[in-house]
């Protein structure tokens, strides 16, 4: 599985990735795992499952579903609290969740 | 608060943080900026202060001789910093055309060109370098847009499109897509160029500056613009909006080069002290934004300083998790963890600490105390290490953060205080 996460520089997402690769590992999930910045996201769409979108850019949402979901991307917003307190295992069980969705 | 109010503040706040044109800007800039960095950089290394009794600079002059060695940073800041509107017209445009899903190598070589045709040519026939750079930065955005939005609906008229017969290489096609739309709009510029250098004897940059640029600029440079940017960024993110993100595309056009005046100036041995702007996108970053938007590293050690029994308070957990991003003004854990977006306990101390030191800072740089800012840094520049370059190498610069932070710490301590008993209510109840 493919998760890409978006904020403005990809620096405060990249954080979180880190910690959501540790979970991945944990429960022995084949996930990749990156943080881009919302101008690069368009050069990095190949394969990808699901895109979480940053709370602080979360008014990006609208143009970013219009690109992501006709490629059949799942998009979503990352949950407030589990972003501000890094939680990587439930941001992860919010990717699998929207992938399992299809 | 009223609910109806806010939704439609944040909406509007979307809109402008997802408007094409500001973003276009926006992400102009962050692609120009390392340029622009290394460009400062430079500067700042060439004119080093002596650090106690070394003196990096003499060190320097009498192993390769006075201004020899110089001449590698003087270069590298004419390449980066002193073109800063030829490059930011190309990099706008680039990300313009890229939201348009046009053509954007086509689109960005047409407004580089454009620019140069504008800029007056020098008696010897060069070109004026004060126009390449931070003067000319206005016209170049609006050249990079109009240029752009000529091209893309050019470019999406059949008509003005070169048919190629069938079997000719793709390559080959597309190269052939944007010649006529280049030819009119080149023309156009061409047109406008001539137009006003014989019937007005001027050329655009001259009036954009002086009419627009050059006022905007000068109120720019004042407390209370600052107060403005500030409190305008702090109660974006207060409703969880980023708010460097959403105004940057108006912020940096302005406060960059106020910046490089300084930069120039104290590249030409004037003293950090004497530069005229005060306000800069430095002043901001490094004295006000420290640890990132409301001064959250103050906000970390007052909660490290209120709550140091219960080890596995809320708080102290959000307060740990956020302490690794904070050294390099990243904040987002806090904000959103502790949370401040939407708090209102937290609503005062996080607009209150910045506003106050902005008016330190610019009291402190406007009597003299501290040097005025020299240098532009990546925004995530440790706090003490920052305080220190962006003032050309000053101790005074650390001696003010260091400052700024005490006074922020003991506006956040009774706002935690308030915070804590609140959550024990709760807990309680």
């Amino acid at each position: 599985m493919k998760i890409i996460l978006v904020c403005s520089a990809g620096m405060s997402t990249s954080m979180l990735v880190d910690k959501m690769k540790k979970a991945s590992e944990k429960k022995v999930i084949d996930a990749e795992i990156n943080a881009v910045a919302e101008s690069e996201l368009q050069n990095h769409l190949d394969d990808v499952d699901v895109v979480l979108i940053g709370p602080q850019v979360r008014y990006l949402e609208k143009g970013i579903r219009e690109k992501v979901e006709p490629l059949g991307i799942k998009c979503d917003i990352i949950d407030q609290l589990a972003y501000g307190m890094m939680k990587g295992d439930q941001v992860l069980d919010q990717a699998i969740k929207l992938a399992k969705y299809k | 608060m009223n609910n109806k109010l806010m939704q439609k503040f944040i909406e509007f706040a979307g809109k402008i943080g997802s408007q094409r044109h500001l973003v276009a800007i926006r992400d102009g800039f962050v692609a120009i900026m390392p340029l622009v960095i290394i460009g400062s950089l430079a500067i700042l290394i060439n004119n080093f202060p002596p650090f106690g009794k070394f003196n990096f600079v003499e060190w320097m002059s009498a192993i390769f001789g006075d201004g020899n060695w110089q001449q590698v940073g003087g270069s590298i800041w004419n390449g980066t910093f002193a073109v800063l509107g030829l490059l930011a017209s190309f990099t706008i445009s680039y990300n313009l055309a890229k939201s348009y899903n046009v053509d954007r190598l086509a689109a960005s070589l047409i407004s580089s060109a454009s620019y140069i045709m504008l800029v007056p040519v020098t008696d010897d026939f060069g070109l004026n370098m004060n126009w390449l750079g931070t003067q000319g930065l206005f016209v170049g955005i609006i050249i990079a847009l109009l240029t752009t939005e000529l091209f893309r609906v050019f470019v999406n008229t059949p008509k003005l499109i070169i048919k190629m017969p069938e079997g000719v290489p793709s390559g080959v096609t597309k190269s052939f897509r944007a010649l006529i739309p280049t030819m009119i709009i080149l023309i156009i510029v061409g047109l406008f160029q001539a137009s006003l250098a014989v019937l007005a004897d001027t050329s655009i940059f001259e009036v954009i500056f002086t009419a627009i640029q050059k006022p905007i600029q000068g109120l720019s440079n004042s407390l209370p613009a600052a107060l403005v940017v500030a409190l305008l960024n702090h109660i974006l993110w207060f409703f969880g909006l980023h708010g460097t993100n959403i105004i940057g595309s108006i912020i940096e056009p302005i406060y960059i080069p106020l910046v490089e005046e300084n930069l120039s100036l104290f590249q030409s041995g004037i003293s950090a002290y004497d530069v005229p702007n005060i306000v800069t996108k430095p002043f901001l970053d490094s004295f006000v934004f420290m640890g990132g938007s409301g001064t959250t590293i103050a906000l970390l050690i007052a909660i490290f300083i209120v709550i140091r029994k219960q080890k596995n308070h809320p708080y102290r957990e959000v307060a740990k998790v956020s302490t690794p991003g904070s050294l390099f003004n990243i904040n987002e854990p806090v904000i959103f963890g502790l949370p401040i977006v939407l708090n209102p306990i937290m609503l005062i101390p996080f607009v209150l600490v910045p506003v106050t030191l902005t008016i330190i800072t610019y009291v402190a740089l406007y009597i003299g105390l501290v040097p005025r800012t020299v240098a532009l840094l990546p925004w995530t520049t440790p706090p003490i290490l920052s305080g220190y370059l962006v003032t050309g190498g000053s101790w005074r610069g650390i001696a003010l953060q260091l400052f700024n932070l005490a006074v922020a710490i003991v506006i956040y301590i009774p706002f935690v205080l308030a915070g804590v008993k609140a959550s024990k209510q709760r807990m309680e109840e």
